[in-house]
């Protein structure tokens, strides 16, 4: 079973699958957890508290201020390495070349050029 | 004041940018080849114009924002202080004289998960003689206006401590 849910403005993908007789997995993002019927809430609490809870932030590169999308250098499918230039995001007449917080291979590109975007929006999913 | 001089560069921020160094150095060239305002528009950077590039230290972003309309004012007040003219600000970040563009600011930032780095690039046609046919009705310079050269290190100078006091006034 696939579901999407929406916590704050962020969509996570979470997949729940029944594994074996009595295990089940349940995937959020690009993170596994497994569970067996029998463990209880003890488990599924053990879990969560061991969830860092950055890891669904992580690989989101965010707008860190309003502006407008002037130019995109990476595309989807293509690997970039912590600190390679991404966008240039013009804002009050200011150039910003936003360079990416971490390495990973670009799973999304949620803008396209000369499109305005909001403090915090998404602008690039990474895995 | 630590000035690092070039004969001739590709454009100031770009070196500035590239350099990456200690907050307050000034990037200095006689002649830009690929000078460029927002969205990479050319801006004509012949030999006798003033063209640096600030590197920042590390600000906020609204900060930043504030300082690029402060640098125009600054450069405003410079000109109106040791030639007794009257330039207009054409908000954020264009300097007029006579309806003329005279001096154009473009400030550059990197960021990652915070400002990385930021440079302040500062083209102001000083001792520009003529302008090609097709800039000649958008710009102008101070050579031009009042008819004689001016200096432009002294200018640089009073510049640059201008824009050191208002960042100290805009952040803590």
């Amino acid at each position: 079973m696939k579901l999407k849910l929406r916590i704050r403005d962020r969509e996570y993908e979470v997949e729940i699958k029944k594994e074996e007789q009595d295990k089940f997995k349940i995937k959020i993002g690009q993170k596994e957890f497994l569970f067996r019927e029998e463990e209880g809430e003890e488990k599924i609490s053990f879990a969560r508290a061991s969830l860092p809870k950055r890891d669904f932030l992580k690989k989101e590169l965010l707008s860190p201020i309003a502006g407008i999308i002037s130019e995109i250098f990476v595309k989807e499918g293509e690997f970039v390495k912590k600190d390679q230039k991404v966008l240039i995001l013009s804002a009050m007449k200011m150039e910003n070349e936003i360079v990416s917080e971490f390495s990973g291979k670009v799973k999304e590109i949620l803008v396209e050029k000369n499109q305005e975007v909001k403090e915090g929006d998404i602008l690039i999913v990474l895995v | 004041m630590e000035i690092k001089k070039y004969k001739v560069v590709s454009s100031t921020n770009l070196i500035a940018k590239r350099l990456r160094p200690e907050p307050w150095l000034v990037i200095l060239a006689e002649k830009q080849t690929v000078g460029y305002g927002k969205k990479l528009s050319h801006w004509f950077s012949p030999k006798g114009g003033l063209y640096f590039s600030i590197v920042l230290p590390k600000s906020k972003i609204e900060d930043l924002q504030t300082l690029t309309i402060l640098a125009a004012f600054i450069v405003a007040k410079t000109i109106k202080d040791n030639f007794s003219l009257e330039p207009l600000i054409k908000l954020p970040n264009d300097v007029l004289l006579n309806q003329k563009k005279i001096c154009g600011i473009l400030t550059e930032n990197i960021i990652g998960k915070e400002v990385k780095s930021s440079v302040i690039g500062i083209g102001l046609n000083t001792n520009i003689d003529k302008f090609p046919k097709e800039l000649e009705n958008e710009a102008t310079s101070l050579k031009v206006e009042l008819g004689k050269e001016v200096n432009n290190e002294k200018i640089l100078k009073q510049i640059v401590e201008g824009i050191k006091q208002q960042l100290k006034t805009i952040s803590e």
